[in-house]
């Protein structure tokens, strides 16, 4: 700092400098963002480009380009009568509605009882993000591994307590049930970390005061914890949503949509009708469909948290 | 203060219930994690059969078989290349746009910062369609070189707002002493600047890394036998006629190693790593 004070008073030829400097400001913010943007370019946008108008063609994937056929709407038009096409977008709601709500609520009661210190305290709350991380075709193995008749542990535990011996994976709503579950199993501790930093965010001084004033745990919790966690959970479960949106490879390697089209969610029923069914035009209308809920749901929480701004105003601060 | 005595011995018995309590939720948590390694070091034949686990079981026979297995050394090597070439070039890449983020007040800016974090949460099943058609057009489905520029796609407006915190929270001063001084603005980047901001790209190329590392849908559809990644060698595993869950759970376990590693040391980060710029600061 003393040094750009000296020189900005004594050093004439410094003044120049940051004179040229100011000058060449105006191209200087593109060159650094240039490369950015031309990756952004090649690899999301003209491919997002290319598949609005791979969509208006009934276009044959194993026949190549040259047998392709414009067909204008017509494949948002053949979606809206499929009926597989209805299907997945049910069970992909469905998918979201159950597993996250469920999620929400097991990970913000774990951030309430572990948000103190006891005894191993710090371990389980790191160990607990583990299954976060874990590669998700493995959790789908492991799960896929978990729900096996005969030598599952799961099936084992349950007919140890005297249950019946299920096939959850062939079993339409076993199945169903089975990737929610999966997913609940991976994602909790998600939320649970999420709103464990907001708990500890919150000023203990407020806590202490409310219980000076004979608020118990509920009072608490309904009028102080939970309005102060609320854009927290909101910002929480829009970026669950955001994933849960595009979830694949973990309900591809459980189940690969099956038994039937009982797991078929979205991704996965686009998939299908790309490299399976060979349909490249259908599959595309499928992939602009889910891109613009996604770009509502991405925008949503963009705006709602405009981090740009908050970063500039910590590091003015 | 006579109730203080026997407010304390009540914490401590709350606290030891909760402990309790956590404990079990922890062990349930990670039961599935821990039956994956286990099975890595059983043979099929006892993990078919619904044997109860016995310390005899213990073998290193499936990952003698997985190391062994070409599909899987091929995916392996794959998967650390392309790991470290998108990593790489994402960290490059997205830091010089970070710091054009961080630094310059232009028109369009939050415009182009915001539609960086709007790219970063597209399905991908949206682009993959796109990218097999336009990859196939140039000869770049199952190569290195395409698949490396598809995990680049997301990796790059990810590092994007990992970084910008980072960046957001160095002085200004550095880089205007440097300027004065006579350096160039590229000159204060890559002299000055990056290496005051290198902890933030090391946590921001760890993360890339794991994104790539973790990434199963582009490798499964963009890459066929020469380029394909382990993730789509241990699906692979999965689908022959008899399950040889031994061996998928031996090189699950080997893919899980970085995975571990990383996010125990990366405790403080965890967090922005995760969310990367959707959360606020």
């Amino acid at each position: 700092m003393r040094r750009i004070m000296s020189s900005r008073t004594q050093n004439t030829k410094s003044r120049d400098a940051l004179q040229n400097s100011r000058k060449a400001r105006g191209r200087a913010p593109f060159l650094f963002l240039a490369p950015a943007i031309i990756v952004v370019f090649a690899v999301l946008i003209f491919p997002i480009i290319f598949s609005l108008f791979v969509s208006t063609y009934d276009w044959p994937l194993s026949q190549g380009a040259g047998a392709r056929s414009f067909v204008g709407f017509g494949n948002y038009i053949a979606l809206t009568k499929d009926p597989e096409f209805w299907n997945s977008l049910k069970l992909q709601l469905g998918f979201i509605f159950l597993a996250i709500p469920i999620e929400l609520v097991v990970g913000f009661a774990a951030a309430l009882l572990l948000n103190r210190e006891f005894f191993g305290s710090r371990v389980v709350r790191s160990l607990l993000l583990l299954p976060v991380f874990f590669l998700p075709i493995l959790s789908g193995m492991t799960w896929r591994f978990m729900l096996q008749p005969r030598y599952g542990p799961l099936n084992a535990l349950i007919v140890r307590l005297g249950g019946p011996e299920i096939s959850w994976l062939g079993n339409p709503i076993y199945a169903y049930i089975a990737i929610i579950l999966q997913d609940i199993w991976r994602m909790w501790p998600f939320m649970f970390m999420l709103l464990y930093a907001g708990l500890t965010a919150i000023p203990q001084e407020l806590m202490e005061a409310a219980e000076i004033d004979g608020a118990g745990f509920w009072r608490k919790l309904g009028s102080l914890t939970i309005p102060l966690l609320t854009p927290t959970i909101l910002t929480a479960v829009l970026l669950r949503i955001i994933d849960a949106l595009r979830v694949f490879s973990e309900v591809y390697v459980m189940t690969e949509g099956g038994p039937g089209s009982a797991t078929m969610l979205f991704s996965l029923y686009t998939q299908r009708q790309a490299f399976g069914y060979q349909k490249v035009g259908m599959a595309s209308a499928m992939a602009i469909f889910l891109l613009i809920i996604s770009i509502v749901f991405a925008l949503t929480l963009v705006r709602k948290n405009m981090s740009l701004d908050v970063l500039e105003e910590k590091a003015g601060a | 203060m006579m109730g203080t005595p026997r407010k304390r011995t009540r914490k401590i018995i709350v606290n030891s219930i909760i402990a309790i309590v956590a404990f079990l939720v922890l062990a349930i948590e990670l039961y599935p994690i821990a039956i994956t390694v286990l099975n890595g070091f059983r043979r099929d034949i006892n993990i078919l059969s619904g044997q109860p686990f016995q310390l005899k079981q213990l073998t290193l026979r499936s990952y003698q078989l997985v190391l062994k297995n070409a599909g899987f050394q091929l995916g392996m090597k794959n998967s650390i290349i392309i790991g470290i070439l998108s990593t790489g070039i994402s960290v490059l890449i997205g830091a010089m746009a970070s710091y054009g983020i961080a630094r310059f007040h232009f028109r369009g800016r939050n415009g182009l910062a915001y539609s960086f974090l709007v790219f970063r949460m597209l399905p991908q099943i949206s682009l993959v369609i796109s990218l097999y058609l336009m990859f196939s057009a140039v000869g770049l489905r199952d190569t290195i070189g395409g698949i490396t520029l598809a995990h680049t796609s997301f990796n790059v407006p990810y590092v994007i707002w990992l970084l910008l915190p980072f960046f957001t929270a160095v002085d200004k001063a550095y880089e205007e002493a440097a300027m004065v001084d006579g350096c160039t603005r590229s000159g204060v980047f890559f002299k000055i600047f990056l290496p005051i901001v290198a902890p933030g790209l090391v946590v921001g190329a760890v993360f890339a890394f794991l994104n790539s590392w973790n990434e199963f849908m582009y490798a499964l559809i963009l890459t066929g036998v020469k380029a394909k990644t382990a993730p789509v060698a241990i699906n692979g595993l999965l689908g022959g006629e008899t399950l040889t869950w031994g061996q998928a759970c031996a090189a699950g376990t080997i893919m899980l190693i970085p995975v571990f590693i990383f996010t125990l040391g990366m405790q403080k980060f965890l967090i922005r790593g995760i969310t990367a710029g959707g959360v606020k600061g």
